[in-house]
């Protein structure tokens, strides 16, 4: 019995640095977020003269101030259009072509799956230069396609890898009997294949949005009006001038983060997912 | 029409728009990049071929040299700092060593969901002489003339990204592990329960072994995503001062679009490519030799 004594005290140990470890972790990741949170709620003076302290008052001019100054209003359209745009494209074009790799037995289907899986490992500043000449060439910079393109292209890699991924795994004699019925591969795919993989295609989507919001050096490059620039590329220009108004840049941070924030809490489970298939390959 | 041609027309309608824009955005951009790399081109008028004049030109600049060694730097961090602490919190999370796994779990993955711009600008903040850093600092020190120098050092200015880096990335390797572990089947690790072994002997003969595979895969991802980093750098940083924070991708964009030397840039964007895949070739064959010793 007293080993089994020994045992038990020895787990003790470990819970104990795992406590440690694991509460060090978290304090060391919200901590500055919760910081940044109370303090747009204090003007710059309040800030420079106590960095720690909790707001005195609810101070929200901050907000406005960001907002209008830092036109984020603009930007957040803009990248609520690109985000939106670009994964309901992409989402639906990994789904047509993982159904054709999965279920259509073509030898070729094994090279264009391939091709489409090196795309994970190409950085998007292999294609920067090129793309941004032939953009230029054919006069589709400084457009909301010019934008689209880019995302939607560097978004399929994984994408068709999730989807063909799922829809492998569907029943052949699911689809088999609306063969039967008659049904051509389009329909299949309308109402066989689509309805199957709505859990995958949720995956998708949420991996895709989150991707798709926060990108940065397509809409840094490929765009120059402000018209046409994204949240995180209009927060940069305008939060990163601000170090003469940290209450302002603080807004300004808390309003390009709290719409993924919420998104996250809402869908983390499916996030998670996302994340973790994205690394189950081989 | 045959039902074989129907069988063909559907699959190239159902592929060819991804194969396309494929094509046209990746592919041939990354073969037109690779023709440019040998020639001096500044956008205008015909590119004139100097064979691997551009090239030789990167390895004799000393920022570029300086940037390829911070990129190995990111690289280190990620495959021997994510890696290995994001393992751990998955095991602790794993194996219930704490309650409110759910908790932990959610807050130190938060992170990744917010763009990289955000992250820089608030750590640069926490960094600045104004900032939170500085004013613990003068607290713990009781000193209220301390500022952090350590961004004018060349040798050491990189430590303040690299914990950045370190801070929003490590919750997405905990993901993928916590994910993985659980694909191990429970009565494994009861039966070793029940024979007695203890919490580091269940994660050294029981989980570990069973890990190799994703290990490999977490640091292809690792390589692949630190080769990349451009957004927190170039937000926090843009690389300054004197370049001391510069990595490639940064020193490709302001050679590019700053100066309009797209010959170079290009040649500096394959060495990119050439970087990542010889990097995880290399990973390949440790690993290689690793998974030999196991079976």
């Amino acid at each position: 019995m007293s080993n089994y004594h020994e045992l038990k005290q020895k787990n003790l140990v470990w819970k104990l640095i795992a406590y440690v470890v694991m509460i060090i972790f978290t304090v060391l990741t919200i901590g500055p977020l919760i910081w940044l949170l109370y303090s747009s709620f204090k003007p710059h003076i309040d800030i420079i003269h106590n960095i720690f302290a909790f707001p005195a008052s609810f101070y929200t001019d901050n907000f406005v101030q960001a907002w209008k100054l830092g036109r984020l209003g603009i930007y957040m359209l803009n990248s609520i259009f690109y985000s939106v745009a670009a994964t309901s494209i992409t989402t639906f074009l990994a789904l047509a072509a993982g159904y054709a790799f999965a279920k259509f037995k073509y030898r070729i289907s094994g090279f264009f799956y391939f091709f489409f899986i090196m795309g994970l490992l190409i950085t998007v500043h292999s294609v920067l230069v090129p793309l941004f000449v032939m953009e230029t060439k054919l006069g589709i910079d400084d457009t909301r396609l010019g934008v689209l393109l880019p995302y939607v292209a560097f978004g399929l890699p994984m994408l068709i890898y999730l989807a063909t991924a799922y829809i492998k795994g569907i029943p052949d004699s699911l689809e088999e009997a609306a063969v039967i019925d008659g049904a051509g591969y389009l329909t299949i795919f309308r109402t066989v294949i689509v309805p199957m993989a709505a859990p995958v295609t949720a995956t998708m989507i949420i991996f895709s949005f989150l991707g798709n919001w926060n990108e940065f050096v397509f809409v840094l490059t490929l765009t120059s009006k402000t018209s046409l620039r994204s949240l995180p590329v209009g927060v940069n220009a305008f939060a990163a001038g601000q170090t003469m108004n940290y209450g302002v840049q603080f807004a300004a941070l808390v309003i390009a983060t709290a719409p993924m924030i919420i998104f996250y809490l809402l869908f983390h489970k499916q996030l998670a997912k996302g994340f973790a298939a994205g690394a189950l390959k081989e | 029409m045959t039902e074989k041609t129907l069988k063909k027309v559907s699959y190239a309608a159902l592929t060819a728009p991804s194969i396309l824009i494929y094509a046209f955005i990746i592919i041939f951009p990354i073969l037109f990049s690779l023709s440019l790399s040998f020639t001096e081109w500044t956008g205008f008028g015909t590119p004139k071929f100097v064979g691997l004049e551009q090239y030789v030109r990167m390895f004799t600049d000393s920022v570029f040299l300086h940037g390829l060694r911070n990129n190995l730097l990111v690289v280190g961090i990620s495959v021997f700092g994510q890696i290995p602490l994001g393992f751990v919190l998955a095991y602790i999370i794993y194996r219930q060593l704490v309650k409110a796994t759910g908790f932990f779990e959610t807050m130190i993955f938060l992170p990744i969901t917010i763009a990289a711009v955000v992250v820089a600008i608030l750590w640069a903040q926490i960094f600045s002489p104004a900032g939170l850093y500085t004013a613990l600092m003068r607290r713990i020190y009781d000193d209220p003339r301390y500022v952090l120098k350590i961004f004018e050092n060349k040798t050491w200015a990189m430590l303040p990204v690299l914990f950045v880096i370190l801070w929003m990335y490590t919750g997405m390797y905990m993901i993928i592990f916590i994910a993985n572990m659980q694909k191990i089947s429970p009565s494994v690790i009861e039966a070793s329960i029940i024979d007695g072994a203890s919490e580091g002997q269940i994660l050294g003969r029981v989980i570990l072994p069973s890990m190799v595979n994703i290990i490999f895969t977490t640091a292809v991802l690792a390589i692949s995503g630190s080769l990349k980093s451009f957004d927190l750098i170039y937000a926090m940083t843009s690389g300054g001062p004197a370049h001391y924070t510069e990595v490639i991708a940064i020193y490709m964009y302001v050679n590019t679009f700053k100066y309009y030397n797209y010959g170079f840039g290009s040649a500096v964007s394959i060495v990119i490519v050439i970087l990542s895949l010889g990097l995880i070739l290399l990973v390949r064959s440790v690993f290689r030799r690793f998974e030999e010793k196991y079976e």
